[in-house]
C-alpha cells in the first residue's frame, strides 16, 4: 500500500520493560506468556499492601533519574532499529513527545522528605518534573525541534504517539521521538492501594479479576514523515493511520461504565484513519485488570465493532499498569503484531467475564493472524480517553 | 498554509465568585490548579457563547490546556501525609488529584465537554504550545470549538522547590490561568458570533543551553515555522518572553527573522511575574489589546527549561 508522503510512520522501536532491555526481550515473553509480576523489591515496600509490581531490575539503577534514564536506553534502541543517526537530521526539525504520569516522584520524594528534615535537596532536584524526562532526551541527542510532554494520565503514552504523528502530518517535523516512561515509587504504590485498586495478581478481562498491578517501563517510536524516511532508505515498520482523543466528562477516577469517552476516541480514530471497524485485525487494549476498567473498555468495543469485533489482548497481565509508558508499550505490541502476524495471549486471563465475554480475547496461546490494521486504546484518570490505529506500510 | 482559526471568548481566573452554580460547586472540592482552570475555562465559553452544564458531553467540545508544574501542589500534600502517617494514611482524594489532566477533566464534567481533553506541559511555554494544538485540532477536524488555556498554581511547596534549586524562573512566580475558545473562523462566522482575533500561524522548538555557540536555532525555527504559517509580512508588535538573561538572544533571533525588532513590543512578565502555563495566553491576550484591527502580532514564550513556543495573532473585531 502506497504512503501519501505527508504520512506519518514508524521506522523503529525501543523499550525497557521489566523482561529488561530491548525490544525482543519484551516480545519474546508476551508470546510465551510470562508475567513480570512479583514482590516489590526496588524501594522498602513492607507496608504496602499489595506490594507486587512489575519492576524493572539492574538497569539505571544507580540513575536517581531513572524514568529518564529509561527513557534514553529506549530511544537509543528506537534509534539504531530505525538506522537513523541523529546528527543527520536538520535538529530544528527532530522533536520529542514523551508521556509520564510520575516521572520525577522518586526525586520529588526525596526532595520532600530532604526540605522536612530541613537537610540539603537531592541533586537532581531540577529533573522533578514531569516534563523533565523529554527535556533530557531532547538535550542528550543535540534536538531543536518541538519539545512536549502529554499529560492524560494512564491514556498519556497513547496521546504521544497521536501528537507526534501530527507534527509529522502537518509539517511541524520531519522526526519525532514519541512515547512514554514511567517509574514505581512509594507515592505511586500507596496511593492506588489507597484507592483499592490494585491486586497481587492482574487478570485482565477475567472474570476473578481483583485490580490491578502497577509496573515501569519505557518505551520510544522513531515517528517519522514517509517522504523523510522514503529519501534515506529506511525500512517502515507500520504507518500511524489515526488518532482521537475524547474525555468521558462523568467522574475523576471511575471509568464512564457505559464507555461513551473511549467509544469516541476509537470512533474518531477510525474517522481519522478514514478505516471502517471491520477492517480492524487487532485490538490492544487498556485491559488493566479492574472491575470497572474492563467492563467498560468490552462495553465500549461492543458500541464500536458490534459482536463479530478484531481480536483483543491486553499486556498488563504480563507487565503491570506501566502508567504514561503504558500506551507507548503497546503500540510497539501493534507494531509486532503487523510485523510477525502473532498476536500474544493476555497473561492471566482464564475464564473470561460474562461482562467481556462478547470480546474476541485472546487467551492461553499465541494466535497466528495477518495483521493489517491495528488499534491501541488508552484511559486513564479524569476520563481521559486516547486511541490510535497503526496499520501495515 | 495559514491558519483560520478564530477566538470568539477569553478569560483570565479572577476567583470562583461569580461562576456558574455546577461551576463553582465543581471548584469548591477541587484541588486549586483545577480550580483555576474551572475558572478561566468557564468564563471562556459563557464568553462565546458556549456554555452549557448539563446534558450529555458533547463530542463537539473539547480542551486543550498547558501547564508547566501541573499538580505540584497537590503531589506534595499528599506525599507529606503519606511521609507522616503511612500508607494507612494515604489520602484517596489527594491522590486521585496528583495528575495533572485533573483541571481538564473537571472542566469537562463541568462544562460537558466530550471532545479531545488533552493536557501538554512544555515548562513555562505550555499555554502557548496548548494554543497551537487546539488550533491544529480544529483545522484537522477533531473538534469543531477548543477551550485552550494555561495554568498554573503557585504557593508554598513549589516556591520552596524552586528556591532549593528546582526551576530557573528569573522573575517571581505569580499565579494565573487565562483560557480561549478556538474555533473555525467559518463556523464562527456561521454562528454569529464576535471574533476577538484568529490565530494564524504556531510553531515550538527546543533551546536548551543559551551559551552555546549555536544558541538560538530552536527559537530561530519557532519563529520562522509561526510567520511561515501565518504567512505573515508584517508584524506591528511583539510580545516577548524570555527570562531576562535571555532577553539578548531573543532580541537576536526575532532581528534575524523579521529583519528589524518592532517598535511596539509588550513584556507583560516584566508586570506580571513568570505566570509559567498561563503566560502564553496571557500574551496573545495582550497582543489582542494591544493591536489594530487586521494588524498582526508575534507572541513568544521561552523558558529556562529549553521549551521555546511562538504564535502568530491577527485582531479581527468581527462584531456579532
Amino acid at each position: 500500500m502506497s504512503l501519501r508522503t505527508s504520512a506519518a510512520v514508524i521506522t523503529g522501536c525501543g523499550v525497557v520493560s521489566p523482561f529488561g532491555l530491548g525490544v525482543a526481550a519484551l516480545w519474546d515473553a508476551l508470546l510465551a506468556g510470562r508475567s513480570a509480576i512479583a514482590p516489590i523489591a526496588g524501594f522498602p515496600a513492607d507496608d504496602l499492601v499489595p506490594n507486587a509490581a512489575a519492576e524493572i531490575r539492574g538497569v539505571a539503577a544507580d540513575d536517581p533519574d531513572r524514568a529518564g534514564a529509561l527513557a534514553l536506553l529506549a530511544a537509543h534502541e528506537a534509534l539504531a532499529a530505525a538506522g537513523l543517526d541523529p546528527g543527520a537530521v536538520d535538529p530544528t526539525r527532530f522533536g520529542v513527545v514523551l508521556g509520564t504520569t510520575c516521572g520525577g516522584m522518586r526525586i520529588f520524594e526525596a526532595w520532600d522528605a530532604a526540605a522536612a528534615a530541613g537537610t540539603p535537596p537531592p541533586a537532581d532536584v531540577a529533573r522533578v518534573p514531569y516534563f523533565a524526562p523529554a527535556v533530557r532526551l531532547a538535550g542528550a541527542l543535540g534536538l531543536r525541534g518541538p519539545v512536549a510532554t502529554t499529560q492524560l494520565a494512564c491514556a498519556s503514552g497513547t496521546a504521544a504517539v497521536a501528537l507526534a504523528a501530527g507534527w509529522v502530518q502537518r509539517g511541524r517535523a520531519d522526526v519525532v521521538l514519541a512515547g512514554g516512561t514511567d517509574i514505581l515509587s512509594r507515592f505511586l504504590v500507596a496511593g492506588f492501594n489507597c484507592l483499592r485498586a490494585t491486586a497481587e495478581r492482574a487478570r485482565p478481562f477475567d472474570r476473578d479479576r481483583r485490580g490491578l498491578v502497577l509496573g515501569e517501563g519505557a518505551a520510544l517510536l522513531v515517528i517519522e514523515a514517509a517522504a523523510h524516511a522514503a529519501r534515506r532508505g529506511a525500512d517502515v515498520l507500520a504507518a500511524v493511520r489515526g488518532a482521537g482523543a475524547a474525555a468521558d466528562a462523568v467522574h475523576m477516577t471511575a471509568p464512564d461504565r457505559e464507555g461513551g469517552g473511549a467509544a469516541r476516541a476509537i470512533e474518531a480514530a477510525l474517522a481519522a484513519a478514514g478505516v471502517i471497524p471491520a477492517a480492524v485485525d487487532f485490538v490492544s487494549a487498556h485491559g488493566t485488570g479492574t472491575s470497572y476498567n474492563d467492563a467498560m473498555e468490552a462495553a465500549a468495543l461492543g458500541r464500536v465493532f458490534g459482536a463479530a469485533g478484531p481480536a483483543v489482548h491486553s499486556i498488563k497481565g504480563a507487565v503491570g499498569h506501566t502508567l504514561g509508558a503504558a500506551g507507548a508499550l503497546e503500540a510497539v505490541v501493534c507494531v509486532q503484531a503487523i510485523a510477525t502476524g502473532l498476536i500474544p495471549p493476555t497473561v492471566g486471563l482464564v475464564t473470561p467475564d460474562p461482562a467481556c465475554a462478547a470480546l474476541d480475547l485472546v487467551r492461553g496461546e499465541p494466535r497466528r493472524r495477518r495483521v493489517d490494521v491495528a488499534l491501541s486504546t488508552s484511559s486513564g484518570f479524569a476520563g481521559a480517553n486516547a486511541a490510535i490505529v497503526l496499520g501495515a506500510p | 498554509m495559514s491558519l483560520a482559526v478564530a477566538i470568539t471568548g477569553a478569560s483570565t481566573a479572577t476567583g470562583l465568585d461569580g461562576l456558574p452554580a455546577p461551576v463553582r460547586s465543581r471548584a469548591a472540592r477541587a484541588e486549586r490548579l483545577a480550580q483555576l482552570a474551572l475558572a478561566a475555562g468557564a468564563g471562556a465559553l459563557a464568553a462565546a457563547g458556549l456554555a452549557r452544564f448539563d446534558g450529555p458531553p458533547g463530542p463537539e467540545l473539547g480542551v486543550v490546556l498547558g501547564t508547566a508544574f501541573g499538580c505540584f501542589l497537590t503531589n506534595a500534600a499528599y506525599q507529606r501525609r503519606l511521609a507522616l502517617t503511612g500508607p494507612a494514611g494515604a489520602s484517596p482524594r489527594l491522590f486521585a488529584a496528583t495528575v495533572s489532566n485533573a483541571a481538564a477533566g473537571e472542566l469537562a464534567i463541568a462544562c460537558r465537554l466530550g471532545g479531545p481533553a488533552i493536557t501538554l506541559s512544555a515548562g513555562a511555554a505550555s499555554g502557548l504550545a496548548a494554543v497551537g494544538e487546539a488550533a491544529e485540532l480544529l483545522e484537522a477536524g477533531a473538534a469543531r470549538a477548543i477551550v485552550a488555556g494555561g495554568m498554573d498554581a503557585v504557593a508554598e511547596p513549589l516556591e520552596a522547590w524552586v528556591r532549593d534549586g528546582g526551576f530557573d524562573a528569573a522573575r517571581p512566580l505569580a499565579e494565573a490561568a487565562a483560557a480561549v475558545v478556538l474555533e473555525p473562523i467559518a463556523r464562527a462566522v456561521g454562528r454569529g458570533v464576535p471574533i476577538l482575533g484568529a490565530v494564524r500561524g504556531v510553531a515550538s522548538g527546543f533551546e536548551p543551553d543559551w551559551e552555546a555557540a549555536a544558541a538560538g536555532a530552536g527559537l530561530a525555527a519557532a519563529v520562522r515555522g509561526a510567520l511561515a504559517q501565518a504567512g505573515a509580512g508584517e508584524v506591528a508588535l511583539v510580545v516577548l518572553g524570555a527570562p531576562p538573561p535571555l532577553a539578548r538572544l531573543e532580541q537576536r533571533v526575532l532581528l534575524a527573522a523579521l529583519g528589524r525588532v518592532p517598535r511596539r513590543a509588550l513584556a507583560p512578565k516584566d508586570a506580571g511575574g513568570e505566570t509559567l502555563g498561563a503566560a502564553g495566553v496571557l500574551g496573545v491576550l495582550a497582543a489582542l489589546g494591544a493591536l489594530a484591527p487586521r494588524e498582526c502580532g508575534l507572541v513568544l514564550d521561552v523558558c529556562s527549561s529549553g521549551h521555546v513556543a511562538a504564535c502568530v495573532v491577527e485582531r479581527q473585531e468581527i462584531p456579532a
